[in-house]
């Protein structure tokens, strides 16, 4: 297969600036992981197998917690759904791709691929191919080593820190960044509270009520600021 | 085993609502109604995880002052920067030097 170097090179020179913000994600991954009690390689499978932050930290860190694996299946399915978006906004540009790659590509459909992918939609099918494959590799691999480097620190940090808590803090970042509107502030106020009031229902099952009442009440607010 | 099988559906289930457009060859679109409440998924998901993580083997929230500072703390922190390397620093510090406090 011909490999277009200038654009595989640009999009590894614009790949990894997109990285460096995922670094201490991958690296709590890891130390999650080895706190969980769950087999390492197992959790550290979840790097290739999954393949994304939210989902991979979302399912170990209630399987941790022991969480029934239902529920923290479900919960990882669902903090993954926005992909449907990037799926949908992508895919007239796939038709033009090949199988194999309409196939492949979406694997590594990352946020940082859709947010690199959606300024190339346009480009020749060749070069928007060797452009999403290459940014695509080098999210892939280096998430890989991020997430080893985060389990082979694990062990050593000292049990008193409670580094497990840098999970909820991480969770709480990623939900700041995603407030730019009102009616998000409301899904994530009634989602908290609701899993507060919901707290006692056994194997966590609160979290899943409080996170589908949380995203209804997004949507009515959504709704009334609309009218 | 049961842990691999756990990450192996979330695995599948990912795959499949990053390809599930591209790979349907009708131009199918989502109906408006998804599309807004797809937008409330990770907002009240991601508040509902940090509070089901806090629960005890009680079933009670165990949050106190501390971790509500850090919370706090690392959420004025994401908000200012806009990164992930601060809100830790920043809500972990908080973390160690208020609970020595309390």
């Amino acid at each position: 297969m011909h490999i277009d170097r200038p654009v595989a090179r640009r999009a590894v020179v614009d790949a990894l600036p997109l990285f460096v913000p995922a670094v201490p994600f991958g690296l709590v991954i890891g130390l999650a992981i080895s706190e969980s009690g769950i087999n390492t390689m197992v959790g550290w499978s979840s790097s290739w197998i999954i393949f994304g932050g939210a989902a991979q930290l979302t399912l170990i860190s209630l399987l941790g917690a022991g969480t029934a694996v239902a529920a923290a299946v479900t919960a990882g399915l669902v903090v993954n759904a926005r992909h449907l978006m990037y799926s949908a906004a992508l895919a007239p540009t796939f038709q033009r791709q090949p199988r194999w790659f309409r196939w492949l590509g979406p694997y590594v459909l990352i946020d940082q691929l859709f947010a690199l992918a959606s300024v190339h939609l346009d480009d020749d099918p060749d070069v928007f191919r060797t452009y999403f494959l290459s940014a695509g590799l080098t999210f892939w691999s280096m998430w890989q080593v991020t997430t080893a480097i985060g389990l082979i620190i694990g062990p050593i940090v000292p049990e008193s820190w409670n580094l497990e808590f840098a999970v909820p803090i991480l969770f709480i970042g990623l939900l700041v960044l995603g407030l730019d509107r009102w009616p998000k502030v409301v899904a994530a106020l009634v989602g908290a509270g609701v899993s507060y009031a919901t707290a006692g229902l056994p194997n966590r099952g609160g979290l899943l009520v409080g996170a589908l009442v949380g995203i209804m009440a997004g949507a009515l607010a959504h709704r009334l600021r609309r009218d | 085993m049961t842990e691999l099988l756990a990450v192996v559906v979330v695995g599948v289930g990912t795959y499949f609502s990053r390809s599930i457009f591209i790979l349907s060859l009708a131009r199918r679109r989502i109906p408006d109604s998804i599309l807004v409440a797809l937008q409330f998924v990770a907002p009240a998901v991601l508040a509902s995880l940090v509070v089901a993580l806090l629960i005890d083997d009680q079933g009670k929230v165990a949050v106190g002052i501390p971790e509500l500072a850090a919370f706090l703390i690392g959420g004025v922190v994401a908000y200012r920067t806009r990164n992930h390397i601060w809100t830790l620093l920043a809500g972990m510090t908080g973390y160690w030097v208020i609970r020595a406090f309390f």
